[in-house]
Protein backbone atom coordinates (compact mmCIF):
# COMPACT_ATOMS: atom_id res chain seq x y z
CA UNK A 1 0.00 0.00 0.00
CA UNK A 2 1.32 4.02 -0.52
CA UNK A 3 1.76 5.98 1.95
CA UNK A 4 0.02 9.02 2.10
CA UNK A 5 3.13 10.41 1.69
CA UNK A 6 4.05 8.96 -0.98
CA UNK A 7 0.52 10.07 -2.77
CA UNK A 8 1.45 13.73 -1.60
CA UNK A 9 5.14 13.92 -3.33
CA UNK A 10 3.66 13.07 -6.68
CA UNK A 11 2.12 16.61 -6.90
CA UNK A 12 6.03 17.50 -7.19
CA UNK A 13 4.82 17.21 -10.91
CA UNK A 14 2.62 20.19 -12.31
CA UNK A 15 1.41 18.64 -15.84
CA UNK A 16 -1.90 16.72 -16.40
CA UNK A 17 -0.51 13.24 -15.77
CA UNK A 18 -0.01 14.68 -11.52
CA UNK A 19 -2.34 11.51 -10.60
CA UNK A 20 0.29 8.94 -11.52
CA UNK A 21 3.28 7.77 -9.46
CA UNK A 22 5.67 9.69 -10.86
CA UNK A 23 7.91 10.75 -7.82
CA UNK A 24 11.34 9.73 -7.77
CA UNK A 25 11.14 7.75 -4.53
CA UNK A 26 8.17 5.68 -5.31
CA UNK A 27 9.52 4.55 -8.68
CA UNK A 28 12.38 3.63 -6.38
CA UNK A 29 10.22 1.67 -3.82
CA UNK A 30 8.32 0.12 -6.21
CA UNK A 31 10.79 -0.44 -9.05
CA UNK A 32 9.00 0.81 -11.46
CA UNK A 33 11.51 1.67 -14.18
CA UNK A 34 11.94 4.54 -16.48
CA UNK A 35 12.34 4.50 -20.39
CA UNK A 36 14.92 7.02 -21.97
CA UNK A 37 12.95 8.29 -25.35
CA UNK A 38 15.03 10.33 -28.13
CA UNK A 39 13.21 12.73 -29.59
CA UNK A 40 14.36 14.51 -32.55
CA UNK A 41 16.16 16.35 -33.87
CA UNK A 42 14.85 15.34 -37.74
CA UNK A 43 10.95 15.12 -35.80
CA UNK A 44 8.74 16.13 -38.75
CA UNK A 45 6.67 18.12 -36.23
CA UNK A 46 9.43 19.84 -34.32
CA UNK A 47 9.82 23.24 -34.98
CA UNK A 48 13.28 23.02 -36.59
CA UNK A 49 16.27 21.02 -35.65
CA UNK A 50 15.49 20.58 -31.71
CA UNK A 51 16.45 17.03 -30.21
CA UNK A 52 14.62 16.25 -26.70
CA UNK A 53 15.87 13.76 -24.40
CA UNK A 54 12.82 12.65 -22.42
CA UNK A 55 12.53 10.40 -19.71
CA UNK A 56 9.84 8.34 -19.44
CA UNK A 57 7.08 6.17 -17.24
CA UNK A 58 4.72 5.23 -19.08
CA UNK A 59 2.97 7.57 -20.93
CA UNK A 60 4.42 10.24 -18.52
CA UNK A 61 7.08 12.61 -18.81
CA UNK A 62 8.98 12.93 -15.94
CA UNK A 63 12.10 14.68 -17.37
CA UNK A 64 13.30 16.21 -20.69
CA UNK A 65 16.47 17.54 -21.79
CA UNK A 66 16.43 20.27 -24.75
CA UNK A 67 19.55 19.73 -26.85
CA UNK A 68 20.29 22.20 -29.14
CA UNK A 69 23.12 23.71 -32.01
CA UNK A 70 21.96 22.02 -34.80
CA UNK A 71 21.85 24.81 -36.40
CA UNK A 72 24.43 26.90 -34.53
CA UNK A 73 26.66 28.94 -36.98
CA UNK A 74 28.37 31.35 -34.09
CA UNK A 75 26.50 34.55 -36.00
CA UNK A 76 28.15 36.29 -33.34
CA UNK A 77 31.37 35.79 -33.93
CA UNK A 78 31.12 36.01 -37.86
CA UNK A 79 29.01 39.95 -37.17
CA UNK A 80 33.11 40.43 -35.25
CA UNK A 81 34.36 39.97 -38.57
CA UNK A 82 32.42 42.40 -41.08
CA UNK A 83 31.14 46.01 -41.41
CA UNK A 84 28.32 47.25 -39.64
CA UNK A 85 26.44 47.52 -42.32
CA UNK A 86 27.16 44.10 -43.61
CA UNK A 87 26.35 42.52 -40.22
CA UNK A 88 22.16 43.44 -41.28
CA UNK A 89 21.80 40.44 -43.85
CA UNK A 90 23.31 38.06 -41.42
CA UNK A 91 20.26 38.75 -38.73
CA UNK A 92 17.59 38.06 -41.12
CA UNK A 93 18.77 34.14 -40.70
CA UNK A 94 18.29 34.76 -36.85
CA UNK A 95 14.71 33.80 -36.64
CA UNK A 96 13.71 33.62 -40.04
CA UNK A 97 9.86 33.66 -39.69
CA UNK A 98 10.47 37.67 -38.25
CA UNK A 99 13.48 38.62 -40.43
CA UNK A 100 12.12 42.47 -40.21
CA UNK A 101 12.32 42.18 -36.20
CA UNK A 102 15.54 40.99 -36.43
CA UNK A 103 17.48 43.52 -38.70
CA UNK A 104 15.67 46.10 -36.82
CA UNK A 105 16.93 45.30 -33.41
CA UNK A 106 20.57 45.01 -34.48
CA UNK A 107 19.85 48.50 -36.46
CA UNK A 108 18.11 49.98 -33.22
CA UNK A 109 21.84 48.79 -31.46
CA UNK A 110 23.91 50.51 -34.05
CA UNK A 111 21.79 53.74 -34.22
CA UNK A 112 21.66 53.94 -30.10
CA UNK A 113 25.51 54.52 -30.89
CA UNK A 114 25.73 56.68 -33.73
CA UNK A 115 23.65 59.86 -32.41
CA UNK A 116 21.28 60.06 -36.04
CA UNK A 117 17.96 61.11 -36.64
CA UNK A 118 15.55 58.66 -38.67
CA UNK A 119 13.49 60.49 -40.73
CA UNK A 120 9.98 59.80 -39.76
CA UNK A 121 8.76 58.28 -42.62
CA UNK A 122 11.76 55.86 -42.48
CA UNK A 123 10.26 55.05 -38.67
CA UNK A 124 6.93 55.03 -40.04
CA UNK A 125 7.90 52.36 -42.67
CA UNK A 126 9.55 50.22 -40.60
CA UNK A 127 6.41 49.90 -38.16
CA UNK A 128 4.62 48.97 -41.31
CA UNK A 129 6.89 46.27 -42.54
CA UNK A 130 7.28 44.59 -38.85
CA UNK A 131 3.55 44.64 -38.18
CA UNK A 132 2.94 42.99 -41.69
CA UNK A 133 6.01 40.64 -40.71
CA UNK A 134 3.99 39.66 -37.14
CA UNK A 135 0.73 38.70 -38.99
CA UNK A 136 2.94 36.76 -41.60
CA UNK A 137 4.67 35.37 -38.59
CA UNK A 138 1.45 34.91 -36.11
CA UNK A 139 -0.47 33.17 -38.88
CA UNK A 140 1.84 30.38 -39.59
CA UNK A 141 2.64 29.54 -35.42
CA UNK A 142 -1.29 28.89 -35.27
CA UNK A 143 -1.28 26.69 -38.35
CA UNK A 144 1.56 24.69 -36.87
CA UNK A 145 -0.46 24.40 -33.51
CA UNK A 146 -3.13 23.11 -35.47
CA UNK A 147 -0.94 20.59 -37.78
CA UNK A 148 0.44 19.31 -34.63
CA UNK A 149 -2.84 18.89 -33.11
CA UNK A 150 -3.88 17.07 -36.75
CA UNK A 151 -6.03 19.47 -38.44
CA UNK A 152 -4.53 20.00 -41.88
CA UNK A 153 -7.02 22.80 -43.01
CA UNK A 154 -5.27 26.37 -40.86
CA UNK A 155 -1.61 25.60 -41.85
CA UNK A 156 -3.30 26.22 -45.64
CA UNK A 157 -5.31 29.31 -44.55
CA UNK A 158 -2.47 30.37 -42.65
CA UNK A 159 0.13 30.31 -45.88
CA UNK A 160 -1.77 31.48 -47.97
CA UNK A 161 -1.87 34.64 -45.99
CA UNK A 162 1.69 34.63 -45.49
CA UNK A 163 2.11 34.16 -49.15
CA UNK A 164 0.20 37.40 -50.06
CA UNK A 165 2.39 39.04 -47.52
CA UNK A 166 5.42 37.99 -48.86
CA UNK A 167 4.16 39.04 -52.14
CA UNK A 168 4.05 42.87 -50.88
CA UNK A 169 7.50 42.39 -49.26
CA UNK A 170 8.86 41.12 -52.31
CA UNK A 171 7.70 44.39 -54.34
CA UNK A 172 8.78 46.63 -51.20
CA UNK A 173 12.04 45.03 -50.88
CA UNK A 174 12.65 42.59 -53.94
CA UNK A 175 12.82 39.37 -51.98
CA UNK A 176 10.18 37.29 -49.97
CA UNK A 177 12.38 36.16 -47.11
CA UNK A 178 15.78 37.89 -46.25
CA UNK A 179 15.24 41.13 -47.07
CA UNK A 180 18.12 43.38 -46.14
CA UNK A 181 15.59 46.03 -46.12
CA UNK A 182 15.96 48.28 -42.33
CA UNK A 183 19.32 49.70 -43.11
CA UNK A 184 21.53 51.61 -40.70
CA UNK A 185 19.37 55.24 -40.95
CA UNK A 186 16.70 54.60 -41.81
CA UNK A 187 15.04 51.79 -44.86
CA UNK A 188 16.76 50.74 -48.12
CA UNK A 189 13.79 52.21 -50.54
CA UNK A 190 10.34 54.26 -50.35
CA UNK A 191 7.66 52.08 -50.97
CA UNK A 192 6.23 51.80 -54.68
CA UNK A 193 3.67 54.39 -55.81
CA UNK A 194 0.95 51.94 -55.54
CA UNK A 195 2.08 49.60 -52.38
CA UNK A 196 0.09 51.83 -49.81
CA UNK A 197 -3.28 51.32 -51.46
CA UNK A 198 -2.69 47.17 -52.29
CA UNK A 199 -1.27 46.72 -48.47
CA UNK A 200 -4.81 48.51 -47.33
CA UNK A 201 -6.74 46.05 -49.78
CA UNK A 202 -5.14 43.38 -48.74
CA UNK A 203 -5.71 44.19 -44.49
CA UNK A 204 -9.34 44.76 -45.62
CA UNK A 205 -9.53 41.33 -47.13
CA UNK A 206 -7.94 39.86 -44.24
CA UNK A 207 -9.81 41.47 -41.74
CA UNK A 208 -13.34 40.61 -43.39
CA UNK A 209 -12.14 36.98 -43.70
CA UNK A 210 -10.09 36.42 -40.44
CA UNK A 211 -13.40 35.45 -38.42
CA UNK A 212 -14.21 32.43 -40.97
CA UNK A 213 -10.66 31.47 -41.54
CA UNK A 214 -8.65 31.43 -38.10
CA UNK A 215 -11.59 32.03 -35.67
CA UNK A 216 -14.26 30.03 -36.09
CA UNK A 217 -12.66 27.29 -37.91
CA UNK A 218 -10.55 26.56 -34.88
CA UNK A 219 -12.04 28.03 -31.47
CA UNK A 220 -14.83 25.50 -30.16
CA UNK A 221 -13.60 22.77 -31.70
CA UNK A 222 -13.73 19.97 -29.60
CA UNK A 223 -10.37 17.93 -30.43
CA UNK A 224 -8.85 21.68 -30.30
CA UNK A 225 -10.00 22.30 -26.56
CA UNK A 226 -9.35 18.27 -25.29
CA UNK A 227 -5.73 19.02 -26.31
CA UNK A 228 -5.17 22.51 -25.14
CA UNK A 229 -7.06 23.46 -22.79
CA UNK A 230 -4.98 23.01 -19.42
CA UNK A 231 -1.81 21.74 -21.33
CA UNK A 232 1.28 23.53 -20.28
CA UNK A 233 -0.51 25.55 -17.86
CA UNK A 234 1.85 28.21 -16.10
CA UNK A 235 1.47 30.69 -13.61
CA UNK A 236 2.35 34.17 -14.05
CA UNK A 237 5.55 34.17 -11.51
CA UNK A 238 7.07 30.96 -13.01
CA UNK A 239 6.96 32.55 -16.70
CA UNK A 240 8.14 35.48 -14.84
CA UNK A 241 11.03 33.91 -13.16
CA UNK A 242 11.67 31.60 -16.65
CA UNK A 243 12.14 35.20 -18.39
CA UNK A 244 9.94 34.41 -20.68
CA UNK A 245 8.50 37.57 -23.01
CA UNK A 246 6.07 37.90 -25.93
CA UNK A 247 2.63 35.83 -26.01
CA UNK A 248 3.28 33.03 -23.58
CA UNK A 249 3.94 35.88 -20.93
CA UNK A 250 1.29 37.68 -22.19
CA UNK A 251 -0.88 34.35 -22.01
CA UNK A 252 -0.73 34.19 -18.29
CA UNK A 253 -2.20 37.51 -17.78
CA UNK A 254 1.19 39.65 -17.43
CA UNK A 255 0.63 43.02 -19.35
CA UNK A 256 3.51 43.80 -20.75
CA UNK A 257 4.57 44.75 -24.65
CA UNK A 258 7.60 46.26 -25.24
CA UNK A 259 6.31 48.19 -27.90
CA UNK A 260 4.45 50.21 -25.19
CA UNK A 261 6.33 50.14 -22.18
CA UNK A 262 9.49 50.66 -24.13
CA UNK A 263 8.50 52.26 -26.84
CA UNK A 264 10.91 52.66 -29.75
CA UNK A 265 10.65 54.11 -33.50
CA UNK A 266 7.10 55.28 -34.70
CA UNK A 267 5.18 52.77 -32.12
CA UNK A 268 3.95 55.88 -29.55
CA UNK A 269 2.37 57.55 -32.11
CA UNK A 270 -0.05 54.71 -32.90
CA UNK A 271 -2.68 53.65 -30.72
CA UNK A 272 -3.38 49.40 -29.70
CA UNK A 273 -3.79 47.38 -26.65
CA UNK A 274 -2.09 44.80 -24.80
CA UNK A 275 -3.70 41.67 -25.31
CA UNK A 276 -3.68 39.37 -22.40
CA UNK A 277 -4.98 36.23 -21.18
CA UNK A 278 -6.26 34.58 -18.11
CA UNK A 279 -5.61 31.19 -19.27
CA UNK A 280 -1.39 30.38 -18.98
CA UNK A 281 -1.96 27.43 -21.48
CA UNK A 282 -1.72 26.62 -24.94
CA UNK A 283 -5.23 27.76 -25.06
CA UNK A 284 -4.67 30.99 -24.36
CA UNK A 285 -1.11 31.64 -25.99
CA UNK A 286 -3.51 30.99 -29.28
CA UNK A 287 -6.28 33.76 -28.43
CA UNK A 288 -3.32 36.10 -27.59
CA UNK A 289 -2.03 35.49 -31.01
CA UNK A 290 -5.39 35.67 -32.74
CA UNK A 291 -6.26 39.37 -31.26
CA UNK A 292 -2.24 40.25 -31.64
CA UNK A 293 -3.14 39.93 -35.36
CA UNK A 294 -6.25 42.20 -35.02
CA UNK A 295 -3.87 44.60 -33.18
CA UNK A 296 -1.46 44.49 -35.93
CA UNK A 297 -4.06 45.24 -38.56
CA UNK A 298 -5.25 48.25 -36.84
CA UNK A 299 -1.88 49.82 -36.27
CA UNK A 300 -1.04 49.38 -40.19
CA UNK A 301 -4.32 51.03 -40.87
CA UNK A 302 -3.01 54.23 -38.70
CA UNK A 303 0.56 53.87 -39.82
CA UNK A 304 -1.09 54.34 -43.61
CA UNK A 305 -3.42 56.35 -43.10
CA UNK A 306 -1.23 58.76 -41.30
CA UNK A 307 2.12 57.89 -43.39
CA UNK A 308 5.06 60.89 -43.73
CA UNK A 309 6.39 62.46 -46.37
CA UNK A 310 9.86 63.27 -46.81
CA UNK A 311 13.25 61.11 -47.03
CA UNK A 312 13.88 57.65 -45.56
CA UNK A 313 17.37 57.65 -45.58
CA UNK A 314 19.14 59.89 -43.55
CA UNK A 315 22.57 61.14 -44.20
CA UNK A 316 25.22 58.70 -42.14
CA UNK A 317 28.41 59.59 -44.32
CA UNK A 318 29.95 56.36 -46.25
CA UNK A 319 31.76 54.84 -43.73
CA UNK A 320 30.21 53.47 -40.25
CA UNK A 321 32.50 53.95 -37.44
CA UNK A 322 30.64 54.72 -33.87
CA UNK A 323 32.72 56.04 -31.44
CA UNK A 324 33.96 53.47 -28.63
CA UNK A 325 31.05 52.07 -25.99
CA UNK A 326 27.98 50.29 -26.55
CA UNK A 327 24.64 50.40 -28.03
CA UNK A 328 21.25 48.33 -26.97
CA UNK A 329 18.67 47.75 -29.35
CA UNK A 330 15.27 46.08 -28.15
CA UNK A 331 12.02 45.20 -30.50
CA UNK A 332 9.30 42.94 -29.47
CA UNK A 333 9.23 40.32 -32.09
CA UNK A 334 6.30 38.15 -32.65
CA UNK A 335 8.01 35.81 -30.23
CA UNK A 336 9.13 38.26 -27.47
CA UNK A 337 11.63 40.88 -26.52
CA UNK A 338 14.44 40.26 -29.26
CA UNK A 339 17.22 42.28 -27.62
CA UNK A 340 20.99 42.95 -29.21
CA UNK A 341 24.08 44.65 -27.40
CA UNK A 342 26.83 45.98 -29.51
CA UNK A 343 29.95 46.62 -28.81
CA UNK A 344 32.52 49.60 -30.33
CA UNK A 345 35.67 49.68 -30.26
CA UNK A 346 36.09 52.72 -32.93
CA UNK A 347 36.80 50.19 -35.65
CA UNK A 348 34.61 49.73 -38.98
CA UNK A 349 33.70 46.29 -37.36
CA UNK A 350 31.48 45.72 -34.00
CA UNK A 351 34.19 44.67 -31.59
CA UNK A 352 31.43 42.54 -29.74
CA UNK A 353 27.31 41.78 -30.73
CA UNK A 354 25.20 39.36 -28.51
CA UNK A 355 21.66 38.50 -29.64
CA UNK A 356 19.06 37.88 -26.59
CA UNK A 357 17.10 36.06 -29.01
CA UNK A 358 13.38 35.08 -27.11
CA UNK A 359 13.21 31.58 -28.82
CA UNK A 360 16.55 30.73 -26.91
CA UNK A 361 14.68 32.03 -23.44
CA UNK A 362 11.28 30.83 -23.83
CA UNK A 363 12.97 27.22 -24.45
CA UNK A 364 14.07 27.17 -20.91
CA UNK A 365 10.58 26.50 -20.24
CA UNK A 366 10.06 23.03 -22.07
CA UNK A 367 12.63 21.51 -18.84
CA UNK A 368 10.39 22.81 -16.29
CA UNK A 369 7.01 22.17 -17.90
CA UNK A 370 7.19 18.79 -19.68
CA UNK A 371 8.16 16.65 -16.84
CA UNK A 372 4.23 15.88 -15.48
CA UNK A 373 2.65 16.06 -19.11
CA UNK A 374 1.77 12.95 -21.39
CA UNK A 375 3.87 12.49 -24.64
CA UNK A 376 1.53 14.13 -26.79
CA UNK A 377 1.46 17.23 -24.82
CA UNK A 378 4.53 18.31 -25.91
CA UNK A 379 3.93 18.99 -29.29
CA UNK A 380 0.98 21.66 -28.12
CA UNK A 381 3.91 23.06 -26.16
CA UNK A 382 6.16 23.32 -28.48
CA UNK A 383 2.98 25.54 -30.10
CA UNK A 384 2.61 27.72 -27.33
CA UNK A 385 6.31 28.42 -27.14
CA UNK A 386 6.60 28.54 -30.91
CA UNK A 387 10.52 28.41 -31.01
CA UNK A 388 12.40 29.05 -34.74
CA UNK A 389 15.70 26.92 -35.01
CA UNK A 390 17.22 29.76 -36.23
CA UNK A 391 17.07 32.00 -33.47
CA UNK A 392 17.54 29.63 -30.36
CA UNK A 393 20.79 28.24 -32.26
CA UNK A 394 21.97 31.78 -33.85
CA UNK B 1 -2.04 37.88 -8.79
CA UNK B 2 0.95 37.79 -7.16
CA UNK B 3 2.57 39.64 -9.42
CA UNK B 4 2.87 43.36 -8.62
CA UNK B 5 4.66 45.66 -11.44
CA UNK B 6 5.60 48.78 -10.46
CA UNK B 7 3.71 51.48 -10.40
CA UNK B 8 4.22 55.34 -10.29
CA UNK B 9 6.53 58.24 -12.07
CA UNK B 10 9.76 56.98 -13.95
CA UNK B 11 12.28 59.48 -12.34
CA UNK B 12 11.07 58.65 -8.78
CA UNK B 13 11.21 55.01 -9.67
CA UNK B 14 14.86 55.30 -11.49
CA UNK B 15 15.92 57.24 -8.12
CA UNK B 16 14.55 54.63 -5.50
CA UNK B 17 16.57 52.05 -7.88
CA UNK B 18 19.41 53.64 -7.76
CA UNK B 19 19.54 54.17 -3.88
CA UNK B 20 18.22 50.80 -3.64
CA UNK B 21 21.07 49.15 -4.68
CA UNK B 22 24.07 51.01 -3.72
CA UNK B 23 22.53 50.41 -0.16
CA UNK B 24 23.07 46.83 -0.66
CA UNK B 25 26.32 46.21 -2.99
CA UNK B 26 29.36 47.87 -2.82
CA UNK B 27 28.61 49.92 -6.02
CA UNK B 28 31.74 50.99 -7.19
CA UNK B 29 30.03 53.59 -10.08
CA UNK B 30 26.68 54.32 -10.82
CA UNK B 31 25.08 56.82 -13.65
CA UNK B 32 21.28 57.65 -14.50
CA UNK B 33 21.07 57.36 -18.03
CA UNK B 34 17.47 58.32 -19.57
CA UNK B 35 15.68 55.28 -18.79
CA UNK B 36 18.47 53.23 -17.39
CA UNK B 37 20.28 52.81 -14.37
CA UNK B 38 23.58 51.70 -14.32
CA UNK B 39 25.87 50.29 -12.07
CA UNK B 40 29.55 48.83 -11.19
CA UNK B 41 30.22 46.48 -8.99
CA UNK B 42 33.01 44.16 -7.83
CA UNK B 43 32.39 40.59 -9.28
CA UNK B 44 31.97 39.43 -5.79
CA UNK B 45 28.93 41.61 -5.00
CA UNK B 46 27.01 40.52 -7.86
CA UNK B 47 24.92 38.03 -6.63
CA UNK B 48 23.98 40.57 -3.44
CA UNK B 49 23.35 43.19 -5.89
CA UNK B 50 20.94 41.01 -8.11
CA UNK B 51 19.21 40.13 -4.84
CA UNK B 52 18.65 43.47 -3.97
CA UNK B 53 17.10 44.37 -7.50
CA UNK B 54 14.57 41.48 -7.25
CA UNK B 55 13.29 40.79 -3.79
CA UNK B 56 13.72 44.43 -2.46
CA UNK B 57 13.11 46.63 -5.39
CA UNK B 58 10.75 44.55 -7.74
CA UNK B 59 12.53 44.36 -10.70
CA UNK B 60 11.74 41.07 -12.34
CA UNK B 61 12.49 40.72 -15.25
CA UNK B 62 16.62 39.14 -16.43
CA UNK B 63 17.02 40.25 -20.03
CA UNK B 64 20.26 39.23 -20.65
CA UNK B 65 23.84 38.67 -19.53
CA UNK B 66 26.66 39.58 -22.16
CA UNK B 67 30.43 38.75 -22.06
CA UNK B 68 33.19 40.94 -23.51
CA UNK B 69 36.78 39.53 -23.80
CA UNK B 70 38.70 42.56 -23.37
CA UNK B 71 41.78 40.30 -23.57
CA UNK B 72 42.56 39.54 -20.03
CA UNK B 73 39.95 40.53 -18.48
CA UNK B 74 36.04 39.51 -18.78
CA UNK B 75 33.14 42.41 -18.62
CA UNK B 76 30.17 41.41 -17.75
CA UNK B 77 26.61 42.83 -18.35
CA UNK B 78 23.44 42.04 -16.43
CA UNK B 79 20.59 43.97 -18.02
CA UNK B 80 17.37 44.01 -16.02
CA UNK B 81 14.08 45.21 -16.84
CA UNK B 82 11.52 46.50 -14.78
CA UNK B 83 9.09 45.59 -17.23
CA UNK B 84 7.58 49.54 -17.19
CA UNK B 85 9.89 51.73 -18.72
CA UNK B 86 13.04 51.42 -16.35
CA UNK B 87 16.11 49.74 -17.05
CA UNK B 88 18.79 48.58 -14.73
CA UNK B 89 22.77 47.44 -15.81
CA UNK B 90 24.54 46.03 -12.92
CA UNK B 91 28.54 45.71 -14.92
CA UNK B 92 31.53 43.80 -13.89
CA UNK B 93 34.94 42.79 -14.61
CA UNK B 94 36.48 39.72 -14.09
CA UNK B 95 40.09 39.37 -14.22
CA UNK B 96 42.13 36.47 -15.27
CA UNK B 97 42.45 33.64 -18.31
CA UNK B 98 40.23 31.47 -16.53
CA UNK B 99 37.50 33.77 -15.04
CA UNK B 100 34.94 32.44 -11.97
CA UNK B 101 31.84 34.20 -10.88
CA UNK B 102 28.84 33.20 -8.74
CA UNK B 103 26.13 31.84 -10.49
CA UNK B 104 22.60 34.25 -10.96
CA UNK B 105 20.74 31.30 -11.44
CA UNK B 106 19.47 31.47 -7.33
CA UNK B 107 17.85 34.93 -7.84
CA UNK B 108 16.99 34.64 -11.65
CA UNK B 109 16.36 30.69 -12.61
CA UNK B 110 16.24 32.44 -16.01
CA UNK B 111 20.27 32.82 -16.06
CA UNK B 112 20.23 29.18 -16.40
CA UNK B 113 20.66 29.15 -20.05
CA UNK B 114 22.66 32.64 -20.75
CA UNK B 115 24.93 31.37 -18.29
CA UNK B 116 25.21 28.00 -20.22
CA UNK B 117 25.93 30.11 -23.27
CA UNK B 118 28.33 32.10 -21.71
CA UNK B 119 30.60 29.03 -20.64
CA UNK B 120 30.41 27.90 -24.15
CA UNK B 121 31.32 30.86 -25.72
CA UNK B 122 33.66 32.31 -23.11
CA UNK B 123 35.18 29.59 -20.41
CA UNK B 124 33.42 31.64 -18.22
CA UNK B 125 32.58 29.37 -15.08
CA UNK B 126 29.55 30.15 -12.69
CA UNK B 127 30.37 28.38 -9.38
CA UNK B 128 27.35 27.35 -7.90
CA UNK B 129 25.65 26.22 -11.54
CA UNK B 130 23.10 23.53 -11.45
CA UNK B 131 23.78 22.44 -14.52
CA UNK B 132 26.36 23.64 -16.55
CA UNK B 133 26.65 22.16 -19.94
CA UNK B 134 27.40 23.62 -23.13
CA UNK B 135 24.47 24.70 -25.41
CA UNK B 136 25.80 24.76 -28.76
CA UNK B 137 29.79 23.28 -29.29
CA UNK B 138 30.20 19.39 -28.91
CA UNK B 139 30.56 18.92 -24.91
CA UNK B 140 32.79 16.37 -25.07
CA UNK B 141 35.80 16.95 -27.88
CA UNK B 142 35.63 20.45 -28.41
CA UNK B 143 38.63 22.09 -26.36
CA UNK B 144 37.37 25.92 -27.53
CA UNK B 145 35.60 28.69 -26.57
CA UNK B 146 34.34 30.07 -29.73
CA UNK B 147 34.21 34.32 -28.86
CA UNK B 148 36.91 34.10 -27.44
CA UNK B 149 39.26 36.99 -29.43
CA UNK B 150 42.25 34.61 -28.85
CA UNK B 151 39.86 32.12 -31.07
CA UNK B 152 41.57 33.17 -34.77
CA UNK B 153 39.15 32.33 -37.91
CA UNK B 154 40.53 31.79 -40.84
CA UNK B 155 38.72 34.18 -42.93
CA UNK B 156 39.73 36.98 -40.60
CA UNK B 157 39.56 40.70 -42.58
CA UNK B 158 40.66 44.00 -41.82
CA UNK B 159 39.43 46.92 -43.18
CA UNK B 160 42.06 49.11 -42.63
CA UNK B 161 43.44 50.44 -46.08
CA UNK B 162 39.98 51.03 -47.22
CA UNK B 163 38.63 54.64 -47.57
Amino acid sequence: MLSEEHVKGETALSGRASARLTAPDVRTEFGLETLDMNMGPQHPAMHGLLRLVLELDGETVVRCDPIMGYLHRCQEKIAENRMYPAVIPLTDRLDYFANMHMEHGYVLAVEDMLDVEIPPRAEAIRVLMCELMRIASHTPSIGFLMLELGAFTPILYSFRERERIQTIFEAVTGARMMFHYIRLGGVKADLPPDIPEKIWEYIEDLESNFQRDFVDLIEGNEIFIARTRGVGRITPEKALEMGLTGPPLRCTGVDMDLRRDYPYSWYPNVDFDVITDEGGDVEASYRVRIKEILQSIRIIKQVLENLPEGEVMADMGRRIRPAEGEGFGRVESPRGEFAVHVVSDGSDTPYRVHYRDPSFVNMQLLQEIIPGHYLPDIMPIMGLIDPVSGGWDK
Amino acid sequence: MAIRLPEGDLETRLERYQEGLRAHGNIEEYETKGNTVQVTTAPGEVPAVLAAAREELNILHLSFITVVDRQGSFELTYELLDLRGGRVRVKTTVEGEEPVISTATHVYPTANWHEREAYDMFGMAFAGHPDLRRPYMWQDHFDHHPLLKSFEISTKRTFEGLR
